[in-house]
C-alpha cells in the first residue's frame, strides 16, 4: 500500500519529482504519527520499559507484515529488533523503487519515531541499522539503545 | 471580615434540617480573612457556554447562577478564565477569557449574579499550558513535550520573556476579576495545565531560572502567587489548585512527595488555601469514574494535613455525598468541601441537603460524559440531568410549563424513562398513572444493577430520584399489572407514554432453539443455570455488565457481537475503563462477528474476515436487545395519544431513557 501510495504522488507530482524525496517526507510523517501510537503505551516506571517500546516496533512492523522478533543486547539499555522478512523492499522492486529508497525510507520513519520518543521520555534513546535486507543481507538487524 | 450575607445565612441554617444533620458542612469557616457561613464550595468547571473569544454569554450566567444559589451562601466559582490574548492558554472552545478589559462588563455580570444568589463569588484564573491553544492549534508550556493524547496540540517551549510576560498576564487578568466584583481569587494548575506544566518534571526540563531542580520549577508558580497577591485586595482570599498526586510515574512525573514539597511551597509563598486533585488527563490511572468507590481519595488530604499543610484545604473527586463530607471535615482531613460534576448533575445539591430534600437529588452517575462532549467542543451536558446548561430556558422545567389541557395519562413502565415521564407530566398538571408488570420499578436496570464495578448506582440513582418525584405528585403506580391492547381500548386514557423497555432477542443462527441458551436477564439474576464456559452474544454495554458480572463469579466468559466496536453505546470517556475491565477478568471479545451455529461445543463463530472457529460453550446468552413498543397499534387503533420513549424506541443507555421521558413528559 505504501508504494502504491509513493506512485499515486510521483504520478500527480510530475517528472520532476525525487522519488527519494517523496519517500522521505512520507516516511517522516509515518514516523511522527507511529510514535504519537506508542505515547500512551510507555510506561518508564517499569525496568524493562525499552523492551517493552521495542515491542511497539515489533507490533506495528507485524501489521505491515514483516516477520519480526527482538533479541536482548548486553544489557537493559539495549535492544536489537531483527526483521527475519519484510514485504517492503519486494514491493519497492514491484514499483520501480530502489532499494536505497527503500532502506533510507524505512531508516527515516525509525529514527523520527524514536527522536519523537526520546523527546517524550527525556532519555537519549538512538537506533541503528546494523544489516539490511535492502542491501542483500538476509535481515534488517537494528539496535535500539538508551544512553546512560 | 465577615462574608456579605454571612449572618442572614447563618440565621437561616438554625431552622434547616440539613444544618443539624451536616452540623460540620454548614459551619463557617475562615478563608485568609474572610468569614464564610457553610464548607461548600462548587468547584470551576468549563461548560463551554461561551463565545468562542471568550465573552460571557447570558446561557453561563444562567447555568453559574443555578449553582451559586445550590452553594446556599458558600463559595461558588466561576469557570477558569484564560488571562492570554494570544489564545494560547485556552483549553475549550467555550473558555472564558480576562485577557482584556473588553472582557470585564460580561465578568461583572457573572459577579453579580452570583452575589444575588447571596453566594461567594470565586473567580479563577486558568491558563490551559499543555492542554491549551485550542482556537490556534499549538500551546505552550516550559518544554516543547510531545502530546500524549491525540487531542492536544503540538507544544512550543515558552522563552524566558515569555514566562515573565505570562506572569503579568496572570496579575492583569486577576485586576480584573477583582474589578469585576469577585470576592475570592483562585488560580489553577491542575491536570496539565501550565502551572502544573512548569512543576511536574515530566513536562519542565528548562535549564533557566524556572526550571532544573523542585525549587526552580515551582518559582514559576511562586511568582504568579505572588504578582497575583500584590494586585488583589489584602482582604481577598487566595485559593490555588494543585494536583497532591500527578499519577504520572510512568512517564517520570513528579512523586507525590514531591507534589507535598510544592503544597508547602505555595503555603510559603502566600495563599490562603489548597484545593487538592489527583492526577492529570494524560494520567493513564482512573480517578473520578464511577468503578471508583465514593470516598477513595480521602486518604490523600489526609496525607497533605500531616505533611505540615495549616492553610485551609478541599477537595472534590468522588466525594458526593454530603455525610461523607462531614464526617472528614468532623475529622480534620479536609476544611471545606468541593463539588464540581455532582452540582453539574444537580445544581442545587448541597442546598437540597440543607432542606432535607435529599431524595430530590439528581445524584450525578460519575460516567464523564460532560467531559466527554467539553473535550469535544460540544456544550456542557450531563448524561443524567436533561435541564443541565438549559438554564437560561424557563421552557425547560415542567413547572413553567403548565398543560394547557390537563389530561388521564397512562404510562406503561416504571423504568427510568417512565418515571421521568410520569413525574414531569404530573408536575405540569396532568394526572398520570404508572403501570409496571413487574412487583418493583428499575425496568432493564434491574439487570444492569447486578453489574459490577459500581453499576448498581445507575439503578439507585435513577430509580430512587424518579419513584420519589412522582409519589411527591401523587402518581399512582400500579405494580404487578400488565398493560394490554384490551385494557387500553376498555379504559381509553387520554394519552399512553409506551415505555415498556426492550427484549433481549435470540440470533437466528441454527442453535438458539438449545436449552442452554439463556436470556441476559435469566443469567445475571441466577434466574437460570449457567456453565463454566459461557458465551455472551452482543457486544453492547447490557452484555458488556453481563460479561462482566459471570467473569466475577468465575465463569470463562466470551464475547461475540456484530458491532465492531464493543461497547459502542459507551461514552469514549468511560469506554476505555470497560475494556480494562474486560481485560483484567480475562473476557475474551470478538467484535465484529457473528455467531453462525450452536452445537453440542459451543457455538461457532464467524470473524469479520469470513474465518470461522468454535468456542467452547456450555452455556449461550443473548444479550441483544428489541424494542418493545406492542402497545403501539392498539394505541393507534383507538385512536388515543401515544408517545414511545427510551428502549421502547429504540434500546440505547440511561441517558436516553432519562432525556426522552424528561421531554416527554414535558411536551405531552
Amino acid at each position: 500500500m505504501f508504494y502504491l501510495w509513493r506512485q499515486t504522488a510521483l504520478e500527480l507530482l510530475g517528472d520532476d519529482a525525487d522519488p527519494m524525496q517523496v519517500a522521505l517526507k512520507a516516511w517522516e510523517h509515518i514516523g511522527l504519527d507511529t510514535a504519537k501510537s506508542y505515547f500512551p503505551r510507555t510506561n518508564l516506571s517499569k525496568a524493562d520499559w525499552l523492551t517493552r517500546m521495542a515491542g511497539n516496533f515489533v507490533g506495528s512492523w507485524m501489521m505491515r507484515g514483516a516477520k519480526i522478533r527482538l533479541e536482548k543486547g548486553e544489557n537493559e539499555n539495549e535492544v536489537f529488533i531483527i526483521w527475519d522478512r519484510c514485504p517492503f523492499p519486494t514491493s519497492a522492486k514491484e514499483f520501480g523503487a530502489t532499494m536505497e529508497e527503500d532502506l533510507a525510507g524505512c531508516d527515516m520513519g525509525l529514527k523520527t519515531t524514536v527522536e519523537q520518543l526520546a523527546a517524550f521520555t527525556n532519555k537519549k534513546l538512538n537506533i541503528e541499522t546494523l544489516k539490511a535486507i535492502p542491501k542483500g543481507e538476509g535481515a534488517c538487524v537494528r539496535r535500539l539503545w538508551v544512553e546512560e | 471580615m465577615k462574608s456579605q450575607f454571612f449572618d442572614e445565612w447563618q440565621e437561616k441554617y438554625k431552622s434547616m434540617p440539613g444544618a443539624q444533620k451536616y452540623p460540620h458542612v454548614f459551619s463557617p469557616i475562615k478563608i485568609g480573612n474572610l468569614e464564610i457561613p457553610n464548607r461548600v464550595k462548587y468547584a470551576a468547571t468549563e461548560d463551554n457556554l461561551n463565545s468562542h473569544d471568550g465573552f460571557i454569554t447570558k446561557e453561563d450566567i444562567a447555568y453559574m447562577r443555578m449553582r451559586a444559589r445550590g452553594v446556599a451562601g458558600g463559595i461558588a466559582t466561576m469557570q477558569g478564565v484564560t488571562t492570554d490574548m494570544l489564545q494560547m492558554g485556552q483549553g475549550y472552545v467555550g473558555q472564558a477569557c480576562a485577557a482584556e478589559r473588553k472582557f470585564l462588563p460580561g465578568l461583572t455580570e457573572m459577579a453579580d449574579a452570583i452575589k444575588e444568589e447571596k453566594a461567594v463569588a470565586n473567580y479563577q484564573l486558568m491558563h490551559c499550558g499543555r492542554v491549551g491553544g485550542h482556537m490556534v492549534h499549538k500551546c505552550e508550556g516550559p518544554s516543547a513535550v510531545p502530546q500524549r493524547l491525540r487531542l492536544f496540540v503540538p507544544q512550543e517551549e515558552m522563552s524566558h520573556e515569555r514566562c515573565l510576560q505570562v506572569i503579568d498576564e496572570h496579575a492583569f487578568a486577576a485586576e480584573i476579576g477583582v474589578e469585576a466584583g469577585f470576592e475570592i481569587m483562585e488560580i489553577s494548575g491542575i491536570v496539565g495545565y501550565l502551572l502544573s506544566n512548569f512543576l511536574s518534571k515530566y513536562t519542565n526540563r528548562r535549564t533557566d531560572e524556572f526550571g532544573g531542580d523542585l525549587e526552580g520549577r515551582f518559582k514559576f508558580v511562586g511568582d504568579c502567587i505572588k504578582k497575583v497577591k500584590s494586585v488583589i485586595p489584602e482582604t481577598m482570599p487566595l485559593i490555588i489548585r494543585i494536583c497532591a498526586w500527578e499519577q504520572l510515574d510512568d512517564v517520570n512525573g513528579n512523586t507525590m512527595e514531591e507534589s507535598l514539597e510544592v503544597y508547602r511551597l505555595a503555603q510559603e509563598a502566600g495563599v490562603d488555601s489548597i484545593s487538592i486533585t489527583v492526577g492529570w488527563q494524560e494520567s493513564v490511572v482512573p480517578v473520578i469514574s464511577r468503578d471508583i468507590d465514593q470516598g477513595s481519595w480521602l486518604w490523600v488530604p489526609q496525607k497533605v494535613k500531616e505533611s505540615g499543610i495549616t492553610v485551609p484545604v478541599s477537595m472534590a473527586y468522588r466525594l458526593f455525598k454530603a455525610e461523607m463530607a462531614d464526617k472528614a471535615i468532623a475529622d480534620g482531613v479536609l476544611d471545606y468541601w468541593e463539588n464540581c460534576r455532582p452540582q453539574i448533575a444537580d445544581p442545587l445539591m448541597p442546598l437540597k441537603f440543607l432542606e432535607g430534600r435529599e431524595e430530590d437529588i439528581r445524584w450525578c452517575v460519575a460516567c464523564n460524559v460532560c467531559l466527554a462532549r467539553l473535550f469535544r467542543d460540544a456544550p456542557m451536558t450531563c448524561y443524567i440531568s436533561p435541564t443541565c446548561a438549559h438554564e437560561a430556558q424557563p421552557d425547560w422545567y415542567p413547572e413553567n410549563v403548565p398543560a394547557e389541557e390537563p389530561k388521564n395519562i397512562w404510562v406503561v413502565g416504571a423504568g427510568v424513562a417512565g418515571l421521568e415521564a410520569a413525574w414531569t407530566a404530573a408536575e405540569r398538571g396532568h394526572t398520570v398513572t404508572v403501570f409496571e408488570k413487574n412487583s418493583e420499578p428499575g425496568g432493564t436496570l434491574l439487570d444492569a444493577r447486578q453489574a459490577p464495578y459500581n453499576d448498581y448506582e445507575l439503578y439507585e440513582v435513577t430509580t430512587n430520584f424518579g419513584v420519589a418525584q412522582c409519589e411527591k405528585r401523587g402518581v399512582e403506580v400500579k405494580y404487578n399489572t400488565e398493560v394490554d391492547a384490551d385494557m387500553i381500548a376498555e379504559e381509553l386514557p387520554d394519552a399512553v407514554v409506551i415505555a415498556t423497555g426492550a427484549n433481549y432477542v435470540k440470533g437466528t443462527a441454527p442453535g438458539f432453539d438449545r436449552d442452554n441458551v439463556i436470556s441476559l436477564r435469566d443469567a445475571i439474576n441466577d434466574l437460570a443455570p449457567v456453565g463454566d464456559n459461557v458465551v455472551i452474544y452482543g457486544n453492547r454495554k447490557p452484555a458488556i455488565g453481563c460479561a462482566l458480572a459471570l467473569a466475577k463469579k468465575g465463569k470463562k466468559v466470551t464475547i461475540v457481537g456484530k458491532e465492531k466496536t464493543t461497547g459502542k453505546d459507551i461514552n469514549p470517556s468511560f469506554r476505555w475503563r470497560y475494556n480494562i475491565f474486560l481485560a483484567q477478568n480475562g473476557v475474551k471479545v470478538y467484535g465484529d462477528a457473528d455467531i453462525k451455529e450452536i452445537n453440542d461445543d459451543g457455538v461457532i463463530v464467524r470473524y469479520y474476515d469470513g474465518v470461522k472457529f468454535p468456542v467452547k460453550a456450555d452455556t449461550v446468552v443473548y444479550a441483544e436487545r428489541e424494542s418493545n413498543n406492542a402497545l403501539k397499534e392498539a394505541c393507534q387503533e383507538n385512536g388515543i395519544e401515544f408517545r414511545l420513549i427510551g428502549d421502547a424506541a429504540f434500546p440505547r443507555g440511561v441517558s436516553g431513557a432519562v432525556h426522552d421521558g424528561y421531554k416527554t413528559g414535558l411536551r405531552i
